[in-house]
């Protein structure tokens, strides 16, 4: 273990001025300067298609890097919710102070102040900017915007469209994106993966990608790199992420020194339909909203879990929620309420075919409100379930089930975004910064727009500005290097299924996402980390001694694409759980059984842990070095999160 | 501003084209119907009367036929075009195809106009062949036409005509072909121009289909009255 | 009601599935029997199960796309039976679920076809045509940085639902894929219609719709006759009268002030 030895940049001042003062400090590039500067975007989600757009709007040389076949696909066009903004339209008592607090405690004191702040002071001009930009943001019959309350704030923040707020965010973004492609100010390069890191110097200087397509190794090069390719949650297999979403490119970063923070947190989404078989490919997350009308519950006795729900009596329901947290009821944080649903399932209350599932019910709602109501509100949601289901939501209570959601957890970056390797950025969901342990609802839309359109211009030119650029082109002999290894690494995948492996990379990831869930999921134990940090390497073992992977490295292989991510994944998990074991106290999404308080919550342990876990590459199965950066609160005061 | 030639050569342009020259020709038919309806009397003076009429209006008459002629072009021309841009718009054909059907319109008029259109074309030829320049008064066909003094018996040929059960079948086949082409051609071509509105699609749809039967049974009756001399049968059946 | 019973069906069913090895070379349908496939499968995971088997038989897999496999992010999308994303309304490929099928089924699979979307491989087609139009305006022209504050302008909540009816539209492809002449004409006028409606969107309104339909045009796709089969297959449901705003946008824009020759020149 090391001290932290990589300076943050925070900048000094009171809080509520940090940023301005920054902002007016730092170096800037000349607009005609501007052009000679190549920049690499790797993602076109929320945060990589509004970064992407704004430098090329500013004028520097973008490529935009998008592993699917259009920005457009990317993952943060499936938040539903909403976005938060301290916008306090509805007079109800938010400020840009409000929203800093509701996001710092609600990720239990494990983020860095100052990108907490500043994340709250940039929320009102995202909304400025994606009403300017088109974006049909729900409005009100006097033609201002709408809001409700999300998640538990007791302000209404946030603003949305319909249930489809990521989508329209995203697609605001892409439009933007896509008007800077057609100025030729970005070049957009679709279907590419983006496999290693490029280092010259020991600046970050450009990557090698595959063309999905061809099957062609490419080498891009460049005098910064920006990594926005979301989060790693597919470690677990099922989660509510995209077939695509993968820890590749972090992975991959990461490899190359990059530090990785606090890997171990991870959001688990309370709300999420239940797996319905071996078949299941990814879950489906529900709006939290749904949480406002619903009742969750579980039957009393274990003898009911498979009776027709309608046919248990009201005693004999436990409304677990509204019985322990009496203020906040349906309503407590995700974690609190994916932890109970576990909680009842362990049990053996838990109800449906598996047992892993608790009702959402809707009866008492259409009773006090009407059908109609119900069906006005959630409409589209009772649809959706219905369609993935085969089960009418407005007679039968819903079944659910927690589900990984988000990880808070990413590359360590400093106040400008930028990683311990000079000139690589890492934006969004990739980075670790602003959301501790535990992401509030509608944060995450606005944390990346955040980072892409009023974070990222300012202080690239900064590092772009106070640093000289030898001349690196591809030919450099670091490229040719890199190449080398990435092209050694996606030949021994493909010579996998050689070696008389039985199983396929499919039946070894699901083995992976089973270990992963039981022992660095929702309630983690000494025991199971340590079960987990046996079992990972082991199936790694396996994984290199042979499985059926489809050959053709030159082409279009989407079994090939799929074992590259697997293998990273059975390096990443095992970091996740080894920083799970070193964390030994409770925070957030982050729940050691051996830390709670008597009535079983998260308890922290802010003496010993109030800091961010930065973790350094060591090489494949060596311990990797721990270098901690101390986080200190100058401005709010820890206080034990409770919701009862 | 878009250049006049660059707007019509577009996608959306060929439409307008398309529907321009379409709701012209609706409109020809929808007055040439309301003159036939003189055939549906037995007696044919008021028939050739009113051929006679259209004939005395000389050069009046050549410039409206120029235009429908250009019209008729126009929507033959730019309809071929069009489709030859479909066929390359998807080279590889589907094994299957199968409408999904709620709001779709696809039915079997909607997606066969090239063919409607096309047999239309080639029936519009032999009609204009076979009537405008088919026999007249040198060949006998007069009538006395009043003020107009001697007339063509146009009703006469008519009534020969479709005396002939292989033109009456003909003829009912291809006015159920224009049916089911004006079926689709009212709300398309207001569609194309952008005349329609959600409040009224629907009620504009119906009035298209409406449209088209009234046009369709108004025509086709015409030889099948005739060649049944329904007149007669059914004001005798009424005496 | 009793529907939270255990008693799940699995079924046996037969598939013609469209095979091409790359964007030029010849394709065909070729057959798979999927076994025990269980009614609580997504359409997708019923593939996934099959190329299992595929994979372990040492064979090549059947190859198509996905990504969200929640119905929004557009990227699946092949044509079920000669239906796009399958028989059921308002469903993408991914929200398609087993039990639309019976027993002994014989289930033809063919991808989204259009020239404009070249195949890459079996059912996966390059759908960059759709992006190409949409950077040929598809977007307002503003600069990242400060705005009018978003209350400024106020816009009629109908206004703004109309605009989020047509923004729902998920670039799946679909409508070219249904459409008889595989025209682009509601994917296209979703956007121009959307941006048109808003204020933010009216000062280049005419820009904007004649550039995109002049890519549109461009890329290959053929033009609307008005079927409406977009409009059914649609798995967002939007309404073919975007296609009517979008041909009132266009006239409109024949007769738009000129944009001046001199550019926008500056001090």
């Amino acid at each position: 273990m090391t001290t932290f030895n990589f300076d943050s940049k925070v900048p000094p001042g009171p809080l509520a001025h940090k940023w301005d003062e920054h902002r007016a400090h730092i170096k800037l590039v000349n607009p005609a300067n501007r052009r000679k500067y190549n920049i690499i975007v790797v993602g076109s989600g929320l945060a990589g298609a509004s970064a992407a757009a704004s430098l090329g709007e500013m004028g520097y040389n973008v490529k935009c890097f998008c592993i699917q076949d259009s920005p457009r696909r990317a993952h943060s066009i499936a938040a539903q919710g909403g976005i938060n903004a301290a916008k306090n339209y509805p007079n109800d008592g938010d400020s840009v102070f409000r929203l800093f607090y509701d996001t710092i405690k609600g990720g239990d004191f494990r983020s860095r102040e100052a990108n907490v702040y500043r994340l709250a002071q940039v929320s009102p001009d995202i909304i400025d900017q994606c009403v300017a930009q088109g974006v049909p943001f729900a409005r009100e019959y006097g033609g201002e915007l709408a809001n409700r309350s999300f998640g538990g704030a007791q302000v209404s923040r946030t603003f949305y469209a319909r249930g489809q707020t990521g989508q329209q965010l995203l697609l605001g973004a892409y439009s933007a994106l896509m008007r800077q492609v057609n100025a030729k100010r970005v070049e957009l390069l679709t279907r590419r993966e983006m496999l290693d890191l490029v280092v010259v110097d020991g600046k970050a200087r450009g990557i090698i990608a595959r063309n999905l397509v061809t099957g062609e190794l490419e080498r891009h090069a460049a005098d910064a790199v920006l990594i926005a390719t979301g989060g790693y949650g597919r470690v677990f297999f099922l989660s509510t992420n995209a077939m695509n979403s993968n820890g590749t490119a972090v992975w991959r970063c990461h490899k190359r020194g990059a530090l990785f923070a606090n890997p171990c947190f991870t959001q688990i989404h309370p709300t999420c339909i239940p797996v319905s078989g071996e078949h299941q490919s990814k879950l489906t997350l529900m709006s939290e909203s749904l949480r406002n009308d619903g009742r969750v519950w579980v039957p009393k006795n274990k003898a009911d879990v498979k009776k027709n729900p309608n046919d248990i009596k009201e005693e004999d329901r436990d409304y677990y929620l509204e019985r322990k947290y009496p203020s906040f009821g349906n309503l407590v944080p995700r974690d609190v309420a994916s932890r109970n649903a576990k909680e009842v399932c362990d049990d053996g209350r838990g109800v449906g075919s598996s047992g892993l599932a608790v009702y959402l019910d809707f009866r008492d709602a259409i009773k006090r409100d009407g059908a109609n109501v119900i069906r006005d509100k959630y409409g589209n949601l009772f649809q959706m379930y219905e369609k993935i289901t085969a089960e009418n939501p407005y007679e039968v209570p819903m079944r659910i089930y927690p589900a990984v959601h988000y990880t808070m957890g990413g590359l360590w970056v400093d106040y400008n975004l930028m990683s311990n390797i000079p000139g690589l950025h890492v934006l969004g969901e990739a980075n670790f910064s602003d959301h501790g342990a535990n992401r509030l609802g509608a944060s995450a839309l606005m944390q990346g727009l955040s980072d892409g359109y009023f974070v990222i211009p300012y202080t690239l030119g900064h590092y772009l500005a106070s640093n000289t650029f030898s001349k690196v082109t591809t030919d450099h002999p670091s490229f040719a290097a890199v190449e080398g290894e990435v092209k050694k690494h996606v030949a021994s995948l493909e010579a996998l299924g050689k070696k008389g492996g039985t199983k396929t990379v499919l039946e070894i990831y699901r083995e992976l996402g089973k270990v992963m869930w039981d022992n660095v999921g929702m309630a983690r134990t000494e025991q199971g980390l340590k079960l987990a940090l046996k079992r990972i390497p082991e199936l790694r073992q396996e994984f290199w001694n042979g499985v059926k992977v489809t050959e053709g490295a030159d082409g279009w292989n989407k079994d090939l694409e799929l074992a590259g991510r697997v293998a990273d994944f059975l390096e990443l998990g095992e970091l996740m759980a080894r920083d799970a074991l070193d964390r030994s106290e409770s925070c957030g999404g982050h729940f050691r059984l051996e830390s709670q308080t008597p009535e079983g919550e998260a308890k922290r342990d802010d003496e010993k842990f109030s800091y961010v876990a930065a973790w350094e590459f060591k090489g494949v199965g060596a311990e990797p070095a721990l270098h901690k950066e101390p986080l200190a609160f100058e401005n709010v005061d820890l206080a034990q999160r409770s919701y009862k | 501003m878009i250049p006049l030639r660059k707007a019509l050569s577009s996608s959306v342009g060929k439409k307008f084209i398309m529907a321009f020259s379409g709701l012209c020709l609706g409109g020809f038919i929808v007055v040439h119907l309301l003159g036939n309806l003189a055939l549906y009397r037995a007696d044919g003076a008021a028939f050739n009367l009113y051929a006679a009429t259209l004939e005395s209006f000389g050069k009046f008459i050549i410039a409206a036929e120029l235009g429908l002629i250009a019209l008729f072009l126009l929507h033959a021309i730019s309809a071929m075009l069009l489709k030859l841009n479909h066929w390359g718009a998807r080279p590889e054909r589907y094994s299957v195809v199968k409408s999904k059907g709620g709001e779709s319109k696809s039915t079997l008029a909607s997606r066969n106009m090239i063919i409607s259109g096309g047999v239309i074309f080639a029936f519009v030829i032999l009609h204009v062949w076979s009537f405008k320049y088919g026999p007249g008064i040198t060949e006998g066909y007069t009538a006395a036409g009043g003020a107009h003094g001697e007339i063509r018996d146009l009703h006469r040929l008519v009534v020969e005509s479709f005396h002939n059960p292989l033109i009456v079948s003909a003829y009912v086949f291809v006015m159920l072909l224009l049916g089911g082409h004006l079926w689709h051609a009212f709300w398309s071509g207001l569609q194309s121009f952008g005349l329609t509105n959600p409040r009224y699609t629907k009620g504009l749809y119906c009035l298209g289909s409406m449209f088209a039967v009234v046009l369709s049974v108004g025509f086709l009756m015409i030889p099948i009255w005739i060649f049944f001399d329904l007149s007669t049968v059914l004001l005798g059946a009424i005496k | 009601m009793s529907n939270t019973s255990q008693s799940r069906h699995s079924m046996h069913l037969t598939l013609l599935v469209w095979r091409q090895e790359g964007p030029h070379k010849p394709g065909s349908l070729e057959k798979f029997t999927a076994k025990n496939v269980s009614e609580d499968m997504s359409f997708l995971e019923m593939l996934d199960f099959v190329n299992e088997d595929i994979i372990k038989s040492g064979k090549r897999p059947i190859e198509f796309d996905s990504d969200c496999r929640e119905g929004i992010c557009g990227c699946c999308g092949v044509v079920i039976n000669g239906q796009p994303h399958g028989p059921d309304r308002a469903t993408a490929t991914c929200q398609l679920h087993m039990r639309t099928f019976k027993d002994g089924d014989t289930i033809v699979i063919e991808p989204l076809r259009a020239k404009a979307f070249p195949i890459i491989k079996d059912l996966v087609v390059d759908r960059g045509a759709l992006d190409r139009v949409m950077s040929a305006g598809g977007f307002v022209s503003v600069k990242t940085g400060p705005h009018a504050d978003a209350n400024a302008i106020l816009i009629p909540k109908p206004i703004a639902d109309l605009a989020m009816d047509a923004a729902a539209c998920i670039g799946c492809g679909a409508c070219v894929a249904a459409c008889p002449n595989a025209s682009a004409a509601l994917f296209t006028s979703a956007k121009i219609s959307q941006l048109a409606l808003l204020p933010q969107g009216k000062p280049e309104a005419a820009r904007r719709v004649t550039g995109m339909v002049e890519q549109m045009d461009k890329e290959g796709f053929g033009n609307c006759t008005n079927i409406g089969e977009c409009r059914a297959a649609c798995p967002k449901e939007v309404s073919i009268d975007f296609i009517a705003k979008m041909k009132r946008e266009y006239f409109k824009a024949m007769f738009a002030p000129m944009e001046s020759a001199a550019g926008d020149g500056g001090a």
